[in-house]
């Protein structure tokens, strides 16, 4: 069910995001910078959901609080001449690295798992299958 | 069948728990604004190559240059009308000046009629004196400041006190026959010098009279009395108050 509202939302957002106004070019820079948090957010999201400690309320008062604090950082970075919105394009992104190694060793480890179980299968099935052929074998002769 | 339905059932249940429903719209509605705003970020990024970014900073410029003609149109226009005022201002200052300079003109020439400032003319000289037999009197002071106002004179002083409109003249008697002239609440005493500023042929004329004349008459009279014409008689200013405390304006 959760995967159906996470595919839906995407799909409704596009459509959306593909209907609406082009914002202005001033504004694009802001914008970008929330995205770039939200999406930290989720990735931090699905890594805490793969450890198993996933808060809905922490996810999402992290996902909206802070794009609107990067937003007002860069704007406040804008107001006082220093490109602040560096620092958190460098802090979102090096997290997002972060979350998604944690991802991707999950994967790993589980698809190694998968496959050392798979081997094993495989040699148990082929070391029984020998031992019948052979049981077989010995009964033809 | 049978088992496929039971596991699906289980599933719902599972999946329809108040958590899941939250956790599904919380998802939904991060996914919508997430994905809706990266694509339109994706549109902006697109649509705005930097030809067009040139263009906007363009436009830009342009919007912010036409603020600023704006502006500075109406702090021109606000220029101007203080330019006005101000010269408004200095003309009637100029205008008040005029009339001030007027006034005070008038307020001069009243003041030198009246007697309010120190003047220098042309004029008589006139000398009474107490002799033994013959005693000056008030009247024969004023019949002289009389007679030299017939003549034409504009400023007289007698004994360096001036005669205005409201000047009075009197003796005062002392004993029976002591007495002395007070002139304005002041005492003066013989010699009386009357000076007398205006036209020295008139007064002149008019005070040597043959036996008509003021001098004429007194020095007949066996009174001491001199005349005579200088070009330059000084006569001091009014040193008391003109008050009019019972006077009302009447309406015109």
């Amino acid at each position: 069910m959760i995967f159906i509202a996470i595919v839906l939302g995407c799909i409704i957002g596009a459509l959306i995001g593909i209907n609406a106004p082009i914002i202005p070019y001033t504004y694009s820079g802001y914008l970008a910078i929330a995205i770039i948090a939200a999406l930290d957010s989720v990735f931090g999201g699905i890594a805490s959901t793969l450890k198993k400690n996933f808060d809905l309320k922490i996810f999402v008062s992290g996902f909206f609080g802070n794009a609107i604090l990067s937003i007002l950082l860069t704007y406040l970075g804008q107001r006082l001449n220093v490109d602040i919105y560096l620092a958190a394009i460098v802090v979102f992104v090096g997290r997002m690295f972060n979350n998604l190694a944690i991802i991707r060793r999950y994967y790993l480890e589980k698809f190694v798992k998968y496959r050392k179980i798979q081997k094993e299968k495989i040699v148990e099935y082929e070391g029984k299958n020998q031992s019948e052929n052979a049981q077989k074998k010995e009964i033809k002769k | 069948m049978e088992k496929l339905k039971s596991i699906l059932k289980i599933n719902l249940k599972r999946n329809f728990t108040a958590n899941n429903i939250a956790v599904a719209t919380v998802m939904f509605i991060v996914c919508i604004t997430l994905i809706c705003v990266m694509f339109m970020q994706f549109k902006t990024v697109e649509e705005t190559d930097i030809t067009d970014i040139e263009n906007m900073r363009e436009t830009e410029l342009r919007t912010a240059l036409a603020e600023w003609k704006t502006k500075y149109d109406a702090i021109a226009s606000e220029l101007v009308d203080t330019e006005q005022k101000i010269a408004e201002y200095n003309d009637k200052m100029g205008k008040n000046d005029e009339a001030s300079e007027l006034i005070n003109k008038e307020l001069e020439q009243s003041d030198t009629i009246l007697g309010k400032t120190d003047v220098y003319g042309e004029g008589v000289v006139v000398t009474l004196r107490d002799t033994n037999e013959k005693l000056i009197h008030a009247t024969d002071l004023v019949e002289l400041i009389n007679e030299l106002r017939y003549a034409g004179a504009e400023a007289i002083s007698v004994n360096d006190i001036r005669i205005v409109q409201n000047t009075s003249l009197v003796d005062i008697l002392v004993d029976i026959d002591e007495q002395y002239i007070n002139i304005d609440g002041r005492r003066i005493a013989s010699p009386y010098v009357v000076k007398a500023i205006g036209n020295q042929t008139y007064l002149s004329s008019i005070l040597n009279m043959k036996n008509s004349g003021f001098i004429d008459r007194y020095t007949n009279d066996n009174h001491s009395v001199e005349c005579e014409n200088r070009k330059r008689v000084e006569i001091l200013k009014y040193n008391g108050e003109i008050t009019a405390s019972h006077l009302e304006e009447g309406e015109e």
